[in-house]
């Protein structure tokens, strides 16, 4: 290439015209290759068939492999056995488990699997998942209805019934991954339709996230690489929201995905994911230390 | 850049408008500039790149990284749009010119058409006059004379193979003289 060529002036009003015609043709955020949309209850179906064939190939050793917080696998199994119970309390109304610790709540049900063997563990497990979706799908026609609440209050979070529902997706991949780790196999990747939901729900529980830490005000472009990633402009505090010229301090971080979805499960350090960084480094790690503080663990 | 094209790929895939912005301000310069010698004309140039970009834009996901720069994949991308958009305007041009001769008292379109189809115009000229003889009298047949290959080979006293080869010869050569500049830069 000549230098008269990369010197070459552009005609006035080119860019304009080109970036137009562009975001004209594909919206900002819109990944490629696109994802095919899948509802929640989808998401959870998907996370739920991966997690139990997981369990269904781990041996008799392998569920009794300490996995996480001094629970062995069939005790993780459990502890996630309980967060469905208390899933099917909140969407029956219940409102004790609304701010209920999330491992307190739910040690009961992981240390009584010591007694059980791995298949009654895993059955009572799958059963329980598959009563979520149960009365998770009574509940969203419920909500298409306006017959109830559309917020769902469980272990301290409150959300529409298509993000809890999201949120027990992460959960079960968290663990899936703890359970690989554990016994020694590589660890998992959602679907790009699931992650992409993930990586969705991160990015819009951020501001959330930033605010309990108080962190001060700062529009966040957010770029998450890889299938199931996308692009969102994020509001942290006063912040717009835009990631046009306003005068408000802005970021940008660029991180992968899975990564990003790890970091949120604090499953691994901002110093781990090795985002790249536009602005103050500092308040960004500021913001990548509260997505941190998404994980319910 | 280079090192960067990667990371930029991703974030195009991943519909980061801020990546289009910075690919545009780092190498739109060339792409214009590439297209500009080929056409010899800056609002088609100005077309190409709008083609190129949006191109990038919708398909970041035909580029890789793996292959080489992303300067070179626009700049190629950039050529052969350009080269496409030359040979479209070299037939528009015969068609142009059988037209006139077989009506001459037309009156001609509006001013700025003319000034553009005749910059465009003289620019395919002056490279079909660079051909060898035997090549350019067959383009000339062809496309400015709107003879058949067969029609051609027999004006000519040429078989019609020998009609066919020489005038896939010419659009080779033909392209390569006019962008040949752009094609040793990149």
């Amino acid at each position: 290439m000549s230098t008269t060529d990369r010197d070459q002036v552009l005609p006035m009003g080119l860019r304009e015209r080109v970036m137009a015609a562009s975001l004209l043709a594909r919206t900002v955020g819109q990944p490629v290759p696109a994802v095919p949309e899948i509802s929640a209850d989808e998401a959870f179906a998907r996370a739920a068939d991966a997690f139990y064939r997981l369990l269904s190939t781990l041996s008799e050793q392998g569920w009794k492999t300490e996995a996480l917080r001094g629970l062995d696998v069939q005790g993780l199994v459990g502890h996630l056995t309980g967060v469905e119970h208390d899933t099917h309390r909140a969407l029956a109304g219940d409102a004790a488990v609304a701010d209920a610790e999330h491992v307190e709540s739910t040690q009961g049900s992981a240390v009584r699997q010591a007694a059980r063997s791995p298949a009654q563990t895993l059955d009572e497990w799958r059963s329980a998942a598959d009563h979520t979706l149960e009365l998770a799908r009574v509940a969203d026609g419920d909500l298409a209805a306006g017959g109830c609440d559309d917020r769902i209050a469980v272990h301290g979070i409150r959300l529409p019934l298509g993000d809890l529902l999201v949120v027990r997706a992460f959960e079960l991949w968290v663990h899936d991954n703890d359970i690989r780790r554990a016994v020694g196999l590589p660890p998992s990747v959602p679907d790009p339709p699931v992650l992409r939901l993930m990586s969705d729900l991160a990015a819009r529980m951020l501001p959330y996230a930033a605010a309990r830490m108080g962190l001060h005000p700062v529009d966040v472009h957010l770029v998450l690489t890889g299938p199931g990633g996308g692009t969102w402009d994020v509001a942290i505090g006063q912040g717009t929201g835009s990631h046009e010229a306003t005068g408000q301090d802005s970021l940008a971080i660029v991180a992968d995905a899975v990564g990003f979805c790890r970091l949120a499960a604090n499953r691994v350090t901002p110093a781990e994911l090795g985002p790249h960084i536009t602005g103050d480094e500092d308040r960004a790690a500021g913001v990548l230390t509260a997505a941190a503080t998404l994980a319910l663990d | 850049m280079e090192g960067s094209d990667a990371l930029l790929a991703a974030r195009l895939a991943a519909g980061d408008d801020r990546a289009l912005a910075e690919v545009f301000d780092q190498l739109a310069p060339s792409v214009y500039g590439g297209a500009l010698r080929v056409l010899g004309n800056g609002s088609a140039a100005q077309d190409v790149v709008q083609d190129v970009f949006v191109e990038l834009w919708r398909h970041p996901d035909r580029y890789d990284p793996a292959v080489g720069s992303l300067r070179t994949y626009l700049v190629v991308l950039a050529r052969h749009r350009a080269v496409d958009l030359l040979r479209s305007e070299l037939r528009r041009v015969a068609r142009q010119e059988r037209h006139y001769r077989l009506t001459p008292a037309e009156p001609p379109g509006t001013a700025s058409d003319d000034v553009m189809a005749a910059e465009t115009a003289s620019v395919v000229r002056a490279a079909v006059q660079l051909l060898p003889d035997g090549q350019r009298r067959v383009v000339e047949l062809a496309y400015f004379e709107g003879l058949t290959c067969r029609e051609v080979a027999s004006a000519m006293g040429i078989p019609e193979g020998t009609a066919k080869s020489r005038l896939r010869l010419a659009m080779a050569k033909l392209e390569t003289v006019l962008d040949r500049q752009l094609l040793e830069s990149t």
